[in-house]
């Protein structure tokens, strides 16, 4: 093996995050996710799909994104946690013909082991007119109505519904979405350490900004150690995919640390409601029992 | 003549305690908490700050000679352990019975001992704390809140924040600026406010588990008697250091090792048959019976005082907050369906306690600092 690997996503894949990443910038730009978490998406779903966004990772021909790619877009998307399936239904349509042939948004019903047994967590079930695709990669390849379920109340950015339902996952399939969204919390993370050195960089105390202060900048430090950890945590897992669990976990639980840090950092308003730190952590908590489902059913 | 002692031992008082607490604790509390109306929660932990008093349990470490039962440390760690186990309510009293009686004690006229420790011991009277300020949290000493003399006393304007029990209390104790013009450290003074009254207005803050534990306290033009300061004008930030650096730590971890030790025990349940969480939680599992021998040192080296004892005392708060969220973490990631809202809440609730009660940061630089004896 050589010392040094490719770690960067092909052209398809920098060009797809950074095209996204200016189509948040006009939509949402640094405005806080407090202003959007719990009402209406800053971003119009229509546009995202019309522009073609949506089948972003369809492949023809054994050609398209690769998983590589996926991650860089899922990462850039995952910085703002908008409240809209376009994840789930970039991988949907990857993986399912009735998914591409919908015109509906699209997500997926994962048994997670947090959840009793038959039950699933069906990220965006919320979201009126969204459908289920039942198989991805294998199985019967249709997609359902979403059953009716029970809001869930920590994951608020992903408008969770628990509900009696199951999608199967091939194992590639499986692999391909815990990865993808173990990327989403990854960008989440980078998000957290951008506040919160803009925070430290701003916040006075002692008449010093307090990132001046020793104990805070080793904070910064660690979050910039285990945000960087949990991007090559992410990336591992979708170069090789026997590492792809064990390596989206990884990379969750280190972004899980940024987040906590981030919180720290931010002291009495770190653990306020309205200042919103907590939605992204809470995003993250929820991903985790998603990667945790497939690699069960996996 | 044999010498018997007139004075309870700890293993008699707990027996006492425990019994108490099995025939107080209301029913209602320990079995429906979750489904009680905020109103009536209210009511049932205003009510057993009484019971305490009524029960002779209200001022546990308040000398006799004011009201209270003039008992050491161990007896107050013993009693906490007991109550934690009996889950009694969260009574309103904290404020008042472990930082405004001992305050008015060391510090206060007769008056103000005479008018303000009764209703803080029989439960009647609900303080709260207004040190904190939005521009004044780690850096307590740039409150910014003035009190500006007038006839016979002074008015208050300022914002508070991180009041604990504000909604529920009767009085609050303000520190606030008395002089423009004096150096940092001699221009705060320590006022007795009273809640009940024009310009005083109290908004919720919700904390990211969704439960509201704080608020924000404005005083817009409240006027305080003259009789209602403590100490002298500018005495205010070493009356606020006195109480802080007063080791006052060992209740609070007392019950913190109790929940956490529950936690644990739920904790050990699902990794019975997981050994990829086995030495995670086996580790969790020791530092918490650690919290527990820590307590007991502390208690034990209370007596002389001694290096050993400032040393012991002053990480408990480090160590049981920096545990209780790494137990709550293990908690969720454990990833079962049992308990799981219970995991996700306590851990979003653990988040908050390395930050308040100062934050896990500056008990850091206090234990390098002031016990260490390093170069500020």
């Amino acid at each position: 093996m050589s010392d040094t690997q490719t770690t960067g996503p092909s052209e398809l894949g920098v060009l797809a995050a950074e095209s996204i990443g200016e189509f948040l910038q006009k939509a949402v730009g640094r405005s806080s996710i407090v202003s959007y978490v719990e009402g209406q998406s800053p971003l119009n779903w229509n546009a995202l799909d019309d522009a073609g966004w949506t089948d972003v990772g369809v492949r023809e021909n054994g050609e398209g994104a690769t998983l590589r790619d996926l991650v860089e877009i899922a990462r850039v998307w995952g910085e703002s946690c908008i409240p809209l399936p376009f994840i789930s239904t970039v991988m949907a349509k990857r993986h399912s013909a009735a998914a591409r042939a919908s015109d509906c948004a699209v997500t997926v019903a994962v048994a997670t082991p947090t959840l009793g047994a038959g039950s699933a967590y069906i990220p965006f079930g919320q979201i009126p007119g969204i459908v289920v695709a039942t198989g991805l990669g294998v199985g019967r390849d249709s997609v359902i109505e979403v059953p009716l379920g029970q809001q869930d109340a920590l994951g608020l950015t992903l408008r969770g519904l628990e509900a009696e339902a199951t999608s199967d996952f091939s194992a590639e399939a499986a692999l391909e979405f815990a990865v993808v969204w173990a990327s989403e919390a990854v960008g989440a993370a980078r998000r957290l350490l951008d506040d919160s050195i803009a925070y430290a960089s701003e916040r006075k105390q002692f008449g010093k900004q307090i990132g001046s202060f020793q104990a805070v900048k080793h904070h910064l430090a660690n979050a910039l150690i285990a945000a960087e950890l949990a991007e090559s945590a992410v990336i591992w897992a979708s170069l090789e995919p026997a590492e792809a669990f064990r390596g989206s976990l990884f990379a969750v639980d280190k972004s899980i640390e940024v987040a906590e840090i981030a919180i720290q950092v931010h002291g009495g308003l770190g653990f306020t409601w309205e200042v919103g730190l907590h939605f992204y952590l809470r995003h993250m908590i929820a991903i985790r029992e998603l990667i945790s489902g497939l690699r069960r059913a996996s | 003549m044999t010498m018997t002692s007139s004075i309870e031992t700890v293993e008699e008082f707990s027996a006492r305690a425990e019994e108490w607490l099995r025939e107080n604790v209301p029913t209602r509390w320990r079995e429906n908490r979750g489904a009680l109306s905020n109103e009536e929660a209210g009511e049932i932990r205003r009510e057993w700050d009484r019971q305490l008093s009524r029960g002779g349990f209200g001022g546990l470490r308040v000398a006799e000679q004011f009201g209270g039962q003039g008992l050491g440390l161990a007896y107050e760690v013993a009693f906490a352990v007991l109550a934690a186990k009996a889950q009694v309510p969260d009574g309103f009293g904290r404020i008042g019975k472990v930082l405004v009686a001992p305050m008015l004690i060391a510090n206060g006229s007769e008056a103000q001992r005479a008018k303000f420790i009764p209703g803080i011991l029989s439960g009647s009277d609900v303080w709260c704390q207004g040190f904190s300020e939005p521009d004044a949290g780690s850096d307590l000493a740039g409150v910014t809140s003035t009190a500006v003399k007038v006839a016979g006393g002074y008015l208050l304007n300022g914002r508070k924040t991180w009041t604990s029990f504000a909604q529920h209390a009767d009085r609050c104790f303000v520190l606030a600026r008395t002089d423009v013009d004096a150096p940092r450290y001699k221009n705060l003074s320590m006022f007795l406010v009273d809640m009940h009254q024009e310009g005083v207005t109290v908004s919720d803050i919700r904390n990211i588990s969704g439960a509201i534990h704080f608020a924000e306290t404005q005083f817009t033009d409240v006027f305080i008697s003259e009789d209602d300061r403590v100490g002298e004008e500018g005495a205010g930030w070493a009356l606020a250091m006195q109480l802080l650096s007063d080791e006052r730590g060992g209740a609070e971890t007392a019950a913190r090792y109790v929940e956490i030790r529950a936690d644990v025990d739920l904790l050990l349940e699902s990794s019975g048959d997981r050994p990829e969480l086995y030495r995670e939680h086996q580790a969790l599992d020791i530092r918490t019976e650690l919290l527990r021998i820590q307590l007991a040192k502390v208690v034990e080296r209370e007596e002389d005082g001694s290096e050993a004892f400032h040393r012991s005392v002053s990480i408990l708060k480090v160590l049981w907050s920096e545990l209780w969220r790494d137990v709550t973490r293990a908690g969720l990631t454990a990833m079962v369906a049992k308990d799981r809202e219970h995991w996700r809440f306590q851990y979003l609730e653990s988040l908050a306690g390395t930050i308040y009660s100062g934050t896990n940061e500056i008990q850091r630089n206090i234990i390098s600092e002031r016990v260490l004896g390093l170069p500020r």
